[in-house]
């Protein structure tokens, strides 16, 4: 088109839209959101893991001179009579009714102009409960006597999970299986057979801004202004619990301060919205940082895993047991048992697999996704028990990896073929990188060093679909309507180079505009780095809609579209600078559903991520500190439409993910969280950083992706962890199988290895 | 947080009377920050709170007198500690540890006065102040008294400080010829509040056939629940030439005397192991360095 | 509840003026409730994170644990105080050319905590520059971009001075 301004929008380095507002502190947050007659709304929260609710006791909080109104869980039936949400199982209420399943389950909500004056209030409710047993351990959940939820109620919102179920007087919210070839008789033919169970904990998104919402009612119309990433779910969710119709509530999301996963489904929004009914005036409820550590944590998980392996090293049978704590409300835990599943024997050609997957309550604070939907806790058990097997048959850790490496064209467990997965390329490449051939400097005295080296895969979450708007204006100047939420991920910039890429356009030219769902059309959500494909794609069709359209309206006002600026084909048309070309586009993946007893699928996903580290580490003897000295990630992310922010994609998610390794636990005590701050739970801070963090995107194209782009917010996360328990291991010659590695766990195994355990 | 009323008094000794009244929630403020953290959490609801920061200048310098001995206002804050000419020269162990200690902005308002006040165990700089001898005035009512710092702490969080007993001044002997070294060891991010910390200051003669100590003074920190001298370690040190066997033993004295606490930080058994490792270590550290 | 408010005057981003604030408010919120400034923003609410960064008398504070009443007659300037000429420093600058952030929320703390970094340093190493930032966190986990974009700020500050 017109050759000026060709120089391929995609593929460059181009800086992020909103830098400037960033970099003066005037992106907008809901958190700037102030509105006249606003309340502010601070919850009372259970102080008990599981109980009936006997008594709430309000008087003293009302009495507070400033209070506006107390609100309890009846109360919010008097305008939703079911007031349960939720994207798998309509199982969490708005506010406790009858019983609490959680330590911080939000019970009542005092609302006041000032939110000093709400705290306060919210410190004077008094609340009786009848203490019933509990359960925290999800394998313990399976047995227990302690029911968290005596009746399920499956959403039937998301096709992925239609088939949900429940089994009732269980804690099982969902079960999944997958059978492939005759796993019972391959691990009676192996040569060798090797079981090891691997344990992580729960730890927390912590995105530095916190949960916020806020409701404002109109007249017979109610808009929300929420930090989420998912705002046409929270439109559909609050219609539905409302029972309006979808077009009278509209949810408005401007920056967002961080999600990965935790700012999804339903949070504070339903929330906000029964409140600003109740009281007719706009209400807000911001979270501390405390109070995240109530809302949504990742899940803990335990997972044995088994493999029969000749003695050449070809891996033949493999039996995965997963359990996932999913705490008090199911929130998407079914879809992360049931999607991780497909992918929990690894990035193996494996031709036998028995795979049983659980989603479990317990009653420990909800969990949900968190960058991976599972895949971290189940790469952190198979790339690990990779090592060990290796090690023990005496195999180099890469060459037993590559020996039994999927292969594009090679059916995966679920029956899938793979195709468009760069597994070999980011093996090689990690281990290129690492110098993985060449001598190794293993330290001397009290500082050993090792490195080690993990991959794994995922199964974007199928079927979602995307759609956009493109709005090219009279003088070349457009607009992208979009329901992708920018959490920092880079969305508005990407988005805007395929838009500049198709039309020709420069990228300055272009307004992303932030959702609205009186403004911008539905999108799945933005979760499990889908938007790149699926968003990407829809707006690719909407840009080539519009394009497809100017060259209509050019030819019809006899201009040649290729070459004739915009604006004067514009001009030429309506005798003005007048007019507008619309152009939409929507995207929907091909899919097959799984068996439900087998677990098999031609067609289980419409793109694979790959992510695959390399770490070296320090480990001190006499104190079992570790320290990562370099960590090398590389991913197969298609073609990246920007490789810098690509690149810091796959960095952040790798720090984030060390975070996780080394130092983030949450501990809890009858399950209260005991740290459940800043100053208790250590994120990684700048001394954390190892001295040296190379990411790399493999040359690769995604066949199906828009300019041959696939998503990578989680690919730097899957294989952190275990790459460096390998590493501890080639170091020390320890292996851990609990997450965190900490110090003293480092230490005690380095003791009993000894022959001298430390005591309890 | 509920409202309060903020007092701001000219001189440290109309703060100390306001601090007398014999009302438990009213608290001193000086830089704040332990304190405001409190009020957020809600574990302090004060009904008054009396600022220093109006009280005499005096009571922020830092000086050193006859000897290297360093003058230190209570109201000094710690980066104005951490940036002293003097303090570098008369005892750079305090300059040293003040590097990692919290980050730049509490530094930049927290004082030496609160920082040693507010008797957590978790702090800096009461160990290595302890090791050093530092001594501390205090202002009240009835005039005032000089206690040895390590006489500060009855307890966590609890301290010997009478109502309306503030400190005014910490006197800190010169470092030199001594060598000091302190060492802090972090379990979880780099920046966690320490697991464990060690303070070493010892005097030392004749350096040829390695040193023989004269004297050591060593501090336990943030493991047990006050700042303590390992008396059984110090005297493992005293009058011996240091050498693996001796240090060993300095270790082992350490990891038997104290009282080592266990928490989210560690387990009381590994954090012991650790005082094992960090005494020989803050020893090595503190002889490697030529201050002297 | 008690909130007989206090009227202080100060100086904000250069410019005089006076703010009438109950005691328990903090230095976050009277920027944000009284002038509708929301680049320093509580997040931790420890002083851990550095989301709250603001210069007081020309030094860096935790905003979120600075009592509002004591800036009366103070100096205070704010991430919103504008650069001269096209409106960004050097700092600003390289923290968008080096991709030094994702949500940008911590974005200001360490915009403003670099200013003061070099204002004291013009010339870091990698280890000065961990130390000094080591009190903002960032959970995009854009470490290495900020560490970065503070030696290109250096090194434009240094080519323009």
């Amino acid at each position: 088109m017109r050759a000026e301004e060709k120089r391929g929008a995609v593929g460059r380095s181009v800086p992020r839209l909103e830098g400037k507002a960033k970099v003066t502190g005037r992106a907008e947050y809901v958190h700037n959101l102030r509105l006249p007659g606003m309340l502010h709304g601070k919850i009372f929260r259970s102080t008990i893991a599981h109980g009936r609710i006997k008594r709430i006791d309000v008087t003293a909080a009302r009495a507070v001179p400033g209070v506006h109104r107390v609100v309890t869980g009846e109360d919010i039936r008097a305008i939703i009579p079911d007031p349960h949400y939720g994207p798998a199982f309509h199982d969490q209420p708005i506010l406790a009714l009858d019983k609490v399943r959680h330590v911080g389950e939000p019970v009542a909500l005092v609302l006041a102009t000032d939110p000093h004056v709400a705290e306060e209030a919210a410190s004077l409710i008094d609340v009786q409960y009848e203490a019933l047993p509990a359960v925290f351990d999800e394998v313990e959940a399976m047995t227990s006597k302690a029911v968290v939820h005596e009746v399920l109620r499956p959403a039937g919102t998301f096709p992925d999970l239609k088939h949900l179920q429940g089994r009732k007087n269980t804690n099982i919210a969902l079960d999944y299986h997958l059978r492939r070839g005759d796993a019972a008789a391959a691990f009676k033919k192996a040569d060798r057979v090797f079981e090891h169970t691997f344990r992580t904990q729960q730890v927390l998104h912590v995105p530095l801004e916190p949960f916020v919402s806020a409701a404002v009612p109109g007249d017979g119309t109610l808009t929300i202004h929420t930090a989420s990433q998912s705002p046409s779910f929270v439109r559909i969710e609050i219609a539905r619990l409302l029972g309006w119709p979808e077009s009278k509530v509209r949810v408005k999301v401007p920056y967002l301060g961080g999600g990965f996963g935790a700012k999804l489904y339903i949070k504070l929004e339903a929330l906000v919205a029964a409140a600003s009914l109740l009281t007719g005036r706009p209400v807000k409820v911001s979270l501390t940082m405390e109070e995240q550590f109530y809302t949504l944590t990742k899940h803990a998980a335990t997972i044995r895993i088994k493999s029969g392996v000749t003695k050449d090293g070809r891996i033949t049978a493999r039996e995965c047991e997963v359990w996932w704590n999913g705490g008090a409300y199911a929130d998407i835990g079914p879809r992360i048992t049931q999607k991780s599943g497909f992918t929990a024997p690894g990035p193996y050609d494996i031709e036998n697999v028995h795979i049983d997957s659980y989603a479990l309550y317990t009653n420990l604070p909800p969990a949900g996704a968190l960058r991976g939907f599972g895949i971290p806790q189940l790469v952190w058990a198979y790339d690990g028990h990779t090592d060990m097997i290796a090690r023990e048959l005496r195999l180099d850790p890469l060459e037993f990896r590559r020996k039994n490496l999927l292969r594009d064209g090679r059916p995966q467990a679920t029956g899938t073929v793979m195709k468009d997965a760069a597994l070999d390329k980011a093996l090689e490449r990690v281990a290129a990188r690492l110098d993985w051939g060449k001598p190794f400097e293993r330290g001397s005295g009290t500082v050993r060093r090792g490195r080690g080296i993990a991959i794994g895969f995922k199964a974007v979450i199928a079927p979602t679909t995307s759609v956009a708007i493109v709005n090219l204006y009279a003088d070349g100047s457009c607009a992208l309507y979009s329901s992708t939420v920018d959490m920092g991920q880079g969305s508005d910039t990407a988005m805007a180079q395929i838009v500049a890429e198709v039309l020709g356009i420069r990228i300055e030219s272009i307004t992303v505009v932030h959702p609205d769902t009186d403004v911008t059309p539905y999108d799945m959500a933005t979760l499990g780095s889908r938007s790149t494909y699926h968003m990407g794609n829809a707006v690719r069709r909407a840009a080539e809609d519009a394009r497809d359209k100017l060259l209509a309206l050019a030819r019809e006002v006899g201009l040649s579209g290729e070459t004739t600026p915009i604006a004067e084909v514009f001009r030429k048309k309506y005798g003005m600078q007048a007019g507008n070309i619309i152009g939409t586009g929507s995207f929907i993946p091909t899919y097959q559903p799984t068996d439900h007893d087998t677990g098999q699928s031609a067609n289980v996903t419409p793109f694979w991520m790959i992510g695959a580290s390399g770490a070296e580490v320090e480990v001190d003897t006499e104190t079992g500190q570790v320290k990562v000295t370099r960590l090398v990630n590389v991913s197969d992310v298609g073609t990246p439409i920007n490789p810098r922010i690509v690149e810091t994609q796959l960095s952040g998610a790798s720090i984030m993910q060390l975070g996780f390794t080394l130092s983030e636990k949450m501990e809890f005590s009858a399950g209260q969280c005991t740290n459940a701050s800043l100053a208790g739970y250590r994120i990684p801070g700048m001394l954390d950083i190892p001295a040296s963090i190379a990411n790399e995107a493999v040359d690769s194209t995604e066949h199906g992706g828009p300019f041959g782009a696939k998503g990578v917010g989680e690919s730097g996360t899957f294989s952190v962890s275990p790459a460096i328990a390998n590493a501890i291991d080639d170091a020390v010659g320890v292996r851990l199988t609990s997450l965190p590695l900490t110090a003293e766990a480092v230490y005690r195994a380095l003791r009993t290895k000894q022959g001298s355990p430390l005591k309890a | 947080m509920a409202p309060f009323e903020l007092l701001e008094p000219r001189t440290l000794r109309e703060a100390a009377a306001l601090l007398a009244s014999g009302d438990a929630t009213v608290r001193p403020f000086a830089g704040g920050t332990a304190v405001m953290l409190m009020m957020k959490m809600g574990v302090l609801r004060p009904t008054r709170l009396v600022s220093l920061r109006a009280i005499e200048k005096r009571y922020s310098g830092i000086e050193a007198g006859a000897g290297g001995t360093l003058r230190i206002g209570a109201m000094a804050t710690l980066s104005t500690l951490e940036r002293s000419p003097v303090v570098r020269k008369e005892a750079p162990v305090i300059t040293r540890t003040l590097r990692t200690l919290s980050n730049v902005r509490v530094r930049n308002v927290a004082t030496v006065g609160g920082h040693l006040a507010h008797a957590d165990p978790h702090m800096d700089l009461p160990p290595v102040l302890i090791a050093l001898g530092a001594t501390i005035s205090t202002v009240d009512a009835k005039g005032g008294r000089t206690i040895p710092l390590e006489q500060l702490y009855s307890g966590y969080l609890e301290t010997t400080l009478g109502r309306g007993e503030l400190i005014s001044e910490v006197t800190v002997p010169r470092q030199a010829p001594r060598r000091a070294a302190y060492l802090k060891c972090t379990t979880r991010s780099v920046d966690d509040w320490p697991a464990l910390g060690v303070a070493v200051v010892l005097d030392t003669a004749s350096e040829n056939e390695g040193a023989v100590v004269r004297d050591a003074r060593i501090v336990i920190s943030a493991a047990t629940d006050t700042p303590k001298r390992l008396g059984a370690a110090e005297s493992a040190l005293r009058g011996a030439r240091v050498d693996d066997s001796v240090l060993r033993r300095a270790g082992d004295a350490a990891a038997s005397e104290a009282a080592v606490i266990g928490d989210e930080h560690g387990s009381a058994a590994y954090k012991r192991e650790l005082l094992r490792v960090y005494v020989v270590r803050a020893v090595r550290a503190a002889l490697a360095r030529n201050e002297g | 509840m008690n909130t007989v408010q206090r009227t202080i005057r100060f100086t904000l981003n250069g410019e005089a003026v006076s703010a009438d604030v109950p005691p328990h408010w903090n230095l976050v919120e009277l920027l944000q409730n009284r002038f509708a400034l929301f680049g320093a923003r509580e997040s931790c609410g420890q002083g851990l994170c550095g989301c709250c960064t603001v210069l007081v008398n020309g030094t860096a504070v935790t905003g979120c644990l600075y009592l509002a009443a004591l800036v009366d007659g103070a100096e205070v300037v704010t991430i919103e105080r504008a650069a001269d000429g096209d409106g960004l420093d050097a700092v600003q600058k390289a923290f968008i050319e080096c991709g030094a952030f994702q949500c940008g929320f911590c974005t200001p703390g360490f915009i403003l905590m670099t200013r003061q970094l070099l204002d004291e340093k013009p010339d870091p190493t990698e280890d000065e520059i961990r130390h000094y930032l080591s009190g903002n966190l960032c959970r995009c986990g854009a470490y290495p971009e900020i560490i970065e974009a503070v030696r290109r700020a250096a090194r434009m500050r240094k080519s323009t001075s």
